[in-house]
Order: C-alpha cells, then sequence, then structure tokens
C-alpha cells in the first residue's frame, strides 16, 4: 500500500499521482483487485471528511460506499490530466450534500456517542474523547457550507485554488466562507468566555 | 482585534479536527464486494476519446487571433442570416413576445416551512452562497418567498433551509450527475415575469 504524502500546499505529490494513474489503467484492464488499492489509499483520509462533515458512522458510511462506487463506475470517464484524488474529492463533496439533504427529511439530531465511537485513541497529553465530542459538536454547529469549506481549507489543507476547482465555487466566495466559518468559531469561544 | 482565522480556538478546533479517525474495518470489505458487483468499467472506444472536451494551453498571441477569428466569423454569420433591425432575412417582421429584449426575469421561488427559522436560496446564479438571497416570510403562514432577476435559461438551485439543504418539492430535480448530486431546476424564458 502507498501511503498519500502531502505536499506542501498541495494534496498529493507526483508518485502517488503516477500509482493513481496506473492502478486505474489496471482496473480498466479487468484488475478488479487494482481498485482496492485506491481504496486502501484515499479512505481513511475521505472517512475523516466525511464524519467530520456528517457528524456520525452510518452517514458517512454511506456517504463513503457511495463515493467509491460511483467513482468506480466512472473510472472510465476519469481523465489522467486531473489528480484522482481531486477528482474523488469532487464525488465525495456531492455525495456528503446529498446525504445531508436525505437526513435534513429525517432528523437533525446530531449522534454524539458515535463521533465518540469512531475516533482514534491518541496517547498524547490533554487529549481525550471529551475533546472529539466537543469538536464534533462545533462543527455541527456551523452552515453546511461554512462547515464545508473549513473542512477543505483547514483539516484537508486545500488552496482556495484546488476547494474552488473541486466545488465550482469562486475563489472569493470560497474565502468569505471561511473567514465566516472562523468568525463563527470565535464568537463561540467569546461566549464562552464570557459565561 | 485579532484576525478570527488566527485565532487560539479556531486552530484548536481545527487542530482537533485533523486527527485521523478509526473506521469500521468491515466497511472497505463490504464497500470492496459492493465493487465486486458491479460491471467492470471498460475503456472507451478511441473514436468516443476523440471528442470528449479537453483543456489546452494557448499564448496571449494565439488567444488575440483565436478572438479576433471568432468575432470575425460571427460578423460575417450575422451579417448573412439577419436584417438590419434583428429579423432573420427573409422573415415577417416579429412577433411582440420575440422582440423583448434578452433580458433578465423576474422570477420567484416559493418555499412551505412553517417550522423554520430561516430559508435562503441557492443555485448556480449565486455561487452556492446562502447568504446571497434569503426567503421572506409572508406572515404565519408558513410560506417563504423571494424573487430575483435571472438570465433566460436553465437554473439549477436549492433551499437552504435553517442550514440544511433542500430541493424543491414542487420543481423537477436534476438527474444525478457523475458525482450523484441532484437539485431542483427552473427554466426561465426571455424577458418574461414568472
Amino acid at each position: 500500500m502507498t501511503d498519500v504524502t502531502l505536499a506542501p500546499g498541495g494534496w498529493v505529490i507526483a508518485k502517488d499521482m503516477g500509482d493513481d494513474a496506473a492502478d486505474v489503467q489496471r482496473v480498466l484492464a479487468g484488475d478488479v483487485d487494482a481498485y482496492s488499492a485506491l481504496v486502501d489509499r484515499y479512505y481513511d483520509r475521505c472517512a475523516r471528511f466525511a464524519i467530520r462533515m456528517l457528524g456520525n458512522r452510518d452517514d458517512a458510511e454511506d456517504a463513503l460506499q457511495a463515493t467509491f462506487l460511483r467513482a468506480y463506475r466512472a473510472l472510465n470517464r476519469y481523465q489522467e490530466r486531473d489528480r484522482f484524488s481531486a477528482w474523488l474529492y469532487r464525488i465525495l463533496v456531492n455525495q456528503c450534500r446529498s446525504v445531508a439533504a436525505r437526513r435534513a427529511h429525517r432528523d437533525r439530531v446530531f449522534v454524539r456517542e458515535e463521533a465518540l465511537l469512531l475516533n482514534a485513541p491518541d496517547t498524547s497529553p490533554g487529549w481525550s474523547g471529551e475533546d472529539e465530542e466537543f469538536v464534533q459538536r462545533v462543527l455541527a454547529e456551523l452552515e453546511p457550507l461554512l462547515r464545508e469549506a473549513f473542512l477543505l481549507k483547514y483539516i484537508e489543507e486545500m488552496s482556495y485554488e484546488e476547494m474552488s476547482a473541486l466545488t465550482g465555487v469562486g475563489v472569493s466566495a470560497l474565502k468569505m466562507r471561511v473567514k465566516r466559518a472562523c468568525d463563527r468559531l470565535r464568537e463561540r469561544w467569546e461566549r464562552i468566555k464570557n459565561d | 482585534m485579532i484576525d478570527s482565522e488566527q485565532h487560539p480556538y479556531v486552530e484548536w478546533i481545527a487542530r482537533e479536527a485533523r486527527r485521523p479517525v478509526v473506521v469500521d474495518l468491515d466497511a472497505r470489505a463490504r464497500l470492496m464486494a459492493a465493487v465486486r458487483a458491479e460491471p467492470r468499467p471498460r475503456r472507451r472506444p478511441g473514436w468516443q476519446r476523440m471528442f470528449e472536451p479537453r483543456a489546452f494551453n494557448v499564448s496571449p498571441l494565439g488567444s488575440a487571433l483565436l478572438a479576433a477569428g471568432l468575432v470575425g466569423i460571427g460578423v460575417l454569420a450575422g451579417a448573412f442570416a439577419f436584417d438590419r433591425d434583428g429579423r432573420q432575412a427573409g422573415q415577417p417582421p416579429a412577433a411582440v413576445a420575440s422582440r423583448l429584449p434578452v433580458s433578465d426575469s423576474l422570477v420567484k421561488f416559493v418555499f412551505i416551512a412553517p417550522q423554520a427559522g430561516s430559508v435562503s436560496l441557492v443555485g448556480d446564479f449565486n455561487g452556492w452562497d446562502a447568504t446571497k438571497n434569503p426567503l421572506r416570510r409572508s406572515g404565519d403562514s408558513g410560506l417563504w418567498t423571494v424573487q430575483l432577476p435571472l438570465s433566460a435559461g436553465r437554473h439549477v438551485y436549492a433551499f437552504v433551509v435553517d442550514g440544511t439543504w433542500n430541493r424543491d418539492p414542487a420543481a423537477p430535480v436534476t438527474p444525478e450527475d457523475a458525482f450523484g448530486h441532484a437539485n431542483s431546476v427552473r427554466i426561465v424564458a426571455r424577458g418574461v415575469a414568472l
């Protein structure tokens, strides 16, 4: 398995892009197992985004399953001049929006317990599941479009240009969303401090 | 005043949210089982790939020449196809409707949400920005409306109700695209109020 390596300001270094293209070609040549290499390479990263975006395991797994299946079905339309990771993330972001829209009809309850169970134990001092639960709750309070922009910028560490290519939204609108998300968080902090 | 994006609390939230998550190991197995049950994707024939859209780089001089050429073609085509008053050559004077200026139409969007605290319109016309076109509640009826000028053509949109996305139940939805996303569709005619 090849780990994804972050480049400064970017998402995946060229070596991985070559691996992705080779795996895509293997799948198109009939080697279905080559797809599991792509799944292994991106599943955890996509899972983090889906869980942070949707707030619970069941919805996140639905979005992930739909994302990787749709990518598989559309693999012959993937073009190598695009980064596979960016293409996949575009599908993921749309799937998360769809799942969130469906969920809106169901309920708006944020399942904190599930988010707590999902997260990796961490041995660094000062961390506890309570922090994790708290962070999920804070993210859930942001409007979906603000949360999406905040996650892409600060958790996936994408550039605004990458975010724009991925969401189809202009750079200035994305900057505004990120700023508003940060403003909301800061205002939340001010309220906590003054309580 | 500290910039929000540099605020220690914001940085702490981001740092915590960057921590990896543990996912159900069986989920990948379920996914790969579903993948294996799918028909295999196959390479498209070469002739199909020839006609797919592609990007190419053009030098500034090249792009200027290309633009000038396209303008020239447009001028020549217009000169042969239309009279001076804009009618197609050889046709009688156009009906009044077709003489309406090619301008925005005033389009009304309605959403019923008696319990909602806020409703806004997002779409390809406002960059999917939920702040640009909020709907106003009409009395206590639960009816939310907004009117805005839209250019003629097909527009894709959704409503954001208390922060969650909703399709318009009174409008057709887009077929899911390659990325599995569907919204509502409004076709706007030229120069009319809907």
